[in-house]
């Protein structure tokens, strides 16, 4: 078996963009929760190498997470219920943050929180850390506080936005939740209280059942929704805001190839997440640069900031 | 953490060999050379591209000379059921070695190993280890029928005898659950003076549950191996996770293999 490179492509191509202050020497980072905080991938891909590391959320003090079972596979997609399980910010300075750093890798710290304040003081607690910019998490679906709850309504993203700007001069991504009826008046809700730049889609709330047992499949009955069969629905959300806002998206939902990322751009993205497309390939990050810079050199883009809106419809 | 690779295995044979119980031989040597007992490979099946995620098997033995390994699997949902019409031929992309395996410690003299069903084949490769090792060993082997004991044959050869067996329907050795033999083989260890210091057991989760206490009555020190539902396979995700007594642990890397009293059944 000959070893596969665990960095891109050289191309000739300008990959590096601009989300929101922070800058990435390629558009593609990895969805909050399915890349820990890199090290387990770097048998397969060199995390430096990637636009970010987006870490998997973390909270104040740790969470458990969910009871098993947290996950079930549905057609083209999955279901998972972990529920933010993490050792808390303490453990993330100590253990991961230097790691990342000594890699030399761009790294977004995904803040969790069951309140207002918990996010804050997350915050606080990294500022003095080697951090490039905070994604706000106010969409995961699986904690009965905080998380999805927070990002539902416009008052209280409002207020949790304003009090992490408040805290912070980093740039600051707010992710946002699907699971609304008009995400665009979230997005304009996020971008007037002080946010940087917008990344969505989060998981959509679903559920699985066992028809011969009568039984949920997720111990938690129901759970978030990724993989390719969210795709149609991610871009839809990502063109609509691109639309709504000014600030730059960081588009995810069933990114795993080239081409997908492409189109996330093509609808307004300047920047994209790998997700779920990280369990079944490890590589999968390097090969949606790959496949990026496979595009721009057949269609003849120079600069991958063309492909950003350049949706024709 | 031990480096894991992504190898593209060509499918030498997948034969049936039991009832919905079916054996496939893959040429991966890079795994076959570095794969230690009660490890698996995570698996992305060939041809089921709408089932978006890998599906961890246990390796029942590696061949490091020949560079294969051998999988036994079990027909219970669509996936492996899939996998039955695999040909030789194909490539499936295997990622492994993953997870902690097995750990007999040095001073182990005399282990029982005991296996539900198709758990008998991820225990076969620590049964040649102990073997190797010039350890006393036992084995016993619990199925529904005779011919679901796949396994037996091969563990007699290393054996040189019959490991004790049980069939749930009473077709081969003690009629019912295996419980009874493991039962029985503690206190003729005991009673030869001769205990055992090492147990693993492989199963189902309730006969897990049963033999690690029997193995806490007797003072015997035991190890289970854990089936979680997975989606990363490499410790990211937190899908698969075990709850114990120092918290949630990764079944994929921090096991599958366990000590049983840390295991919060």
């Amino acid at each position: 078996m000959t070893a596969l490179s665990r960095t891109p492509r050289e191309t000739s191509v300008n990959l590096a963009v601009n989300l929101g202050g922070l800058s990435m020497k390629n558009p593609v980072t990895v969805a909050s929760g399915t890349f820990a905080a890199g090290r387990e991938y770097h048998d397969f891909v060199d995390v430096a190498s990637l636009g970010a590391v987006t870490t998997k959320g973390v909270s104040l003090n740790g969470w458990e997470g969910n009871a098993s079972p947290r996950i079930a596979e549905t057609p083209s997609g999955m279901l998972n219920s972990i529920g933010l399980q993490n050792p808390g910010v303490a453990h993330l300075k100590e253990h991961e943050l230097p790691w990342l750093a000594e890699v030399g890798a761009t790294t977004i710290v995904n803040v969790s929180g069951h309140s207002f304040d918990e996010y804050v003081r997350v915050i606080e607690a990294l500022e003095e850390a080697p951090v490039d910019a905070y994604e706000i998490n106010i969409s995961c679906p699986n904690v009965d506080a905080g998380g999805m709850t927070m990002g539902c309504h416009v008052p209280s993203v409002e207020k949790v936005v304003g009090m992490c700007r408040e805290a912070t001069k980093r740039p600051l991504i707010v992710k946002l939740t699907p699971n609304v009826t008009d995400i665009t008046e979230i997005a304009r809700a996020a971008e007037a209280a002080g946010a940087d730049a917008l990344s969505l889609i989060n998981t959509l709330l679903g559920m699985a059942i066992d028809a011969k047992r009568r039984k949920p499949q997720l111990a938690r009955v129901v759970g978030g929704f990724s993989g390719p069969a969210v795709k149609p629905v991610a871009l839809r959300m990502v063109w609509q805001c691109h639309q709504a806002v000014k600030v730059p998206l960081l588009g995810m939902g069933g990114i795993s190839t080239g081409i997908d990322a492409v189109e996330f751009m093509l609808a307004g993205a300047t920047s994209v997440a790998v997700g779920t497309a990280n369990f079944a390939n490890p590589r999968a990050t390097v090969d949606v640069i790959d496949g990026i810079i496979d595009y721009c050199e057949e269609q003849g883009v120079k600069d991958v900031n063309e492909l950003i809106g350049a949706l024709e419809c | 953490m031990s480096s894991l690779i992504n190898e593209n295995a060509v499918i030498l044979s997948n034969q049936q060999v039991g009832p919905r119980l079916h054996l496939m031989v893959l040429e991966a040597p890079e795994i076959a050379a570095r794969v230690a007992p009660g490890q698996f490979v995570h698996m992305k099946v060939p041809r089921m591209d709408d089932h978006i995620l890998r599906r961890p098997f246990s390796i029942y033995a590696a061949d490091a000379a020949a560079g294969t390994v051998d999988i036994l699997y079990q027909v219970v949902g669509y996936g492996s059921d899939h996998m039955t019409g695999l040909e030789a031929g194909l490539c499936a992309e295997l990622m492994g070695p993953v997870g902690t395996g097995w750990h007999a410690g040095e001073n182990v003299e005399r282990a029982l190993l005991v296996a539900g069903g198709v758990g008998a084949a991820p225990l076969f490769m620590l049964a040649e280890q102990l073997v190797g090792r010039g350890v006393k060993l036992d084995v016993v082997l619990g199925a529904q029928t005779e011919q679901a004991l796949v396994c037996r044959s091969r563990y007699e050869e290393l054996l040189g005898c019959c490991p004790n067996c049980s069939t749930d329907d009473g077709t081969f050795g003690r009629p019912g659950f295996c419980t009874s033999l493991v039962e029985e083989a503690l206190a003729v260890a005991e009673n030869e003076g001769r205990p055992y210091d090492y147990l693993a057991v492989c199963g189902p989760e309730p006969l897990m549950r049963i033999v690690a206490r029997l193995a806490q009555a007797h003072g015997v020190p035991a190890q289970v191996s854990m089936e979680k539902r997975m989606a990363c396979g490499i410790g990211a995700c937190l899908s698969c996770v075990v709850d114990t007594v120092d918290g949630k642990k990764r079944a994929c890397v921090d096991g599958p293999v366990f000590d049983s009293q840390k295991v919060v059944w």
